[in-house]
């Protein structure tokens, strides 16, 4: 008992000792705000997950779509995240490769970046290279083929501009911009890129119906002897539409790129990739990691008769021997026709993901 | 700096006014952890790998590339035969180090009998409730009977002398057992009691580890042929129960590995 009076009286001690810090930044005030969380996820999914370190404020976000749409973050001025992750594409891009500021193309599809606040599993990117939203932002921007850029040049471009010393003060409570408080900004409104809003999401509520072609697309998707698709890319139960976990999909029988298996090291994971949101998926097009994919009809060929085996197929892909699950025609246009129901035509226009400088 | 003193004061008036019961009760309860631990035979499975490593009772050789499984109704029951449950759930994953210890358990030192479930009763194995499976994607779809996975175990095989120019895979899924998968099937309870017997809680942190004995799961009292039952089993009625009928002593408290 005696030792807790202690702890209280030392907590009063110091309370006293730093009141006039309190008072210097009674300036710094942001104001809280929350993801606006759809209907059908606040019933069928956890709360989005946002760090401790880094709870979303209102001009915290503001900052973070400046930013997002900020072409000085890369070296010469010319691109901007949003220059490869477009609203109008679900936030990624409509080109097999995007072309960085020396003209250079990348080796991987753009991914698309909605609904990562319930990226549960905290792997970011196609092969998991990212352990954090946070770190995730802050690799494009010094990729050599991406913005080509430096961190302590970014720091130095937005110091100068005293929208962005008024914008990180508010945000932050320091003028001095750091590459750890942009990464924060543009961490906290990416977090605001939500998808929830789709013909399935209304149907889940009773607010729309399938064609007899989707539902038989739906039974196709769920059905473990047709498409088997639940596994990986989830269910009415899991409206993500991804497991958000790693896989080899028959793609290939030799690696070109090694996707989790770079990043671990491990041979199990060589050629396995992170499984993309089935969310908007007329919007995402190309497919796959590497865009190989020019349409959805070509994505469901490959599943049911591309299939060729490696190393490290996944187990669930458990015909490939046959080449995949040989669909028919009529399974196949209404796997697709259902498999449309899941994008979103709300995601382009909002408002709040649109460029605000 | 007025309120905040004033808080403070409050918080010490409100220490003072309930502290020798919280004392008690903080010397009563220690804490324990129930760690899974993972074998194939004498060998610790700590990993998920491409390896075909593994011999089951078959005489099949296998690796296992993924493990999954779930556990409710863990359960604590003292000698006066009160019983606390401590989780109602966990998901355990080979690949996750996080999801093979239960933490943040807090008992009384003293003699208990440990028992959890396999997989979910009926009445817990509702669709959709429970928000983390459904974002892990553990969902059992409406057609093939609902509610979720018991395991997810999944790797490659090959027969012995056999040597084609690819592994088999292989996908051994347990759910409640269904009968006529689709819009009309009837689901049966296939989650299976785990008895791990008497446990002793000390004064201090406890460590209690349950091992899964992943070969019987092929082996007793169905000896598991995976040519021909390998795949597409999440529909098999008959597989499931067969799964059952296995998984009745794959557990153990884990000074059993081994055995």
């Amino acid at each position: 008992m005696t030792q807790k009076i202690l702890f209280i009286f030392c907590l009063l001690c110091i309370a006293i000792s730093c009141g006039e810090d309190d008072n210097e930044n009674q300036g710094y005030s942001p104001t809280p705000v929350s993801i606006v969380v759809p209907a059908i996820f606040s019933q069928l999914l956890p709360a989005p997950e946002i760090p401790i370190n880094n709870p979303l404020t209102q001009e915290g976000v503001a900052l973070g779509r400046a930013l997002f749409y900020e072409k000085k973050l890369s070296a010469d001025n010319t691109l901007a995240c949003a220059g490869c992750h477009k609203p109008n594409q679900s936030f990624s891009d409509q080109r097999r490769y995007s072309i960085g500021i020396d003209g250079i193309a990348g080796f991987r599809n753009s991914m698309p970046i909605v609904n990562i606040a319930w990226n549960t599993n905290n792997k970011f990117n196609w092969d998991g290279s990212a352990n954090s939203l946070e770190e995730q932002v802050l690799e494009p921007v010094i990729n050599e083929i991406e913005m080509h850029n430096t961190w302590p040049n970014v720091e130095q471009t937005l110091q100068t501009d005293p929208r962005y010393v008024t914008a990180f003060s508010n945000a932050f409570g320091t003028s001095t911009i750091s590459q750890e408080l942009v990464a924060k900004a543009l961490a906290q409104f990416i977090r605001t890129l939500v998808s929830g809003n789709t013909k399935f999401d209304n149907y889940l509520l009773g607010q729309a119906t399938l064609t007899p072609q989707e539902e038989q697309g739906l039974a196709v998707f769920l059905d473990e002897n047709r498409g088997d698709c639940f596994h990986c890319h989830g269910s009415p139960s899991n409206p993500l539409w991804t497991d958000n976990d790693f896989h080899n999909n028959g793609l290939d029988e030799d690696f070109t790129d090694l996707g989790l298996g770079d990043i671990t090291g491990d041979p199990a994971q060589f050629g396995l990739f992170k499984s993309p949101s089935l969310r908007n998926l007329a919007y995402t097009a190309p497919y796959m990691h590497d865009g190989r994919f020019q349409t959805l009809d070509q994505v469901i060929d490959h599943y049911s008769e591309g299939l060729v085996f490696s190393p490290t197929i996944d187990p669930l892909m458990k015909t490939v021997a046959q080449g995949g699950v040989q669909l028919t025609p009529q399974d196949k246009a209404a796997l697709k026709a259902f498999l449309l129901t899941l994008s979103d035509p709300s995601l382009a226009s909002n408002p709040a993901y649109q460029n605000p400088n | 700096m007025f309120k905040k003193a004033a808080f403070l004061v409050l918080l010490v008036l409100s220490f003072m006014a309930c502290d020798k019961n919280d004392d008690d009760q903080a010397q009563q309860n220690t804490p324990v952890s129930v760690g899974f631990l993972h074998s194939f035979y004498e060998d610790e499975v700590s990993v998920s790998s491409n390896t075909i490593q593994y011999t089951n009772g078959f005489g099949t050789s296998l690796s296992i590339t993924r493990l999954r499984y779930l556990i409710s109704q863990v359960s604590f029951t003292n000698q006066d035969g009160i019983k606390t449950l401590v989780k109602d759930y966990h998901l355990v994953d080979l690949s996750q180090d996080n999801s093979l210890t239960i933490n943040d358990i807090l008992l009384p030192p003293g003699a208990y009998n440990l028992k959890m479930r396999f997989g979910f009763t009926e009445a817990t194995n509702t669709s959709s409730i429970y928000p983390d499976l459904n974002a892990a994607s553990w969902n059992v779809p409406e057609n093939l009977g609902g509610g979720y996975h018991y395991m997810q175990l999944e790797g490659r095989w090959l027969d012995p002398g056999d040597t084609p120019d690819e592994p088999y895979l292989y996908a051994y899924h347990t759910i409640s057992a269904v009968q006529n998968p689709g819009p009309e099937n009837t689901r049966e309870d296939t989650s299976i009691e785990i008895d791990l017997g008497e446990i002793t809680v000390t004064q201090g942190a406890t460590q209690i580890n349950v091992n899964m004995h992943i070969d019987q799961w092929f082996e007793n009292p169905n000896l598991w042929n995976l040519s021909e039952l390998n795949g597409l089993l999440m529909g098999n009625y008959t597989a499931q129960k067969m799964m059952q009928e296995n998984g009745q002593n794959v557990f153990s408290l884990a000074s059993n590995m081994g055995d």
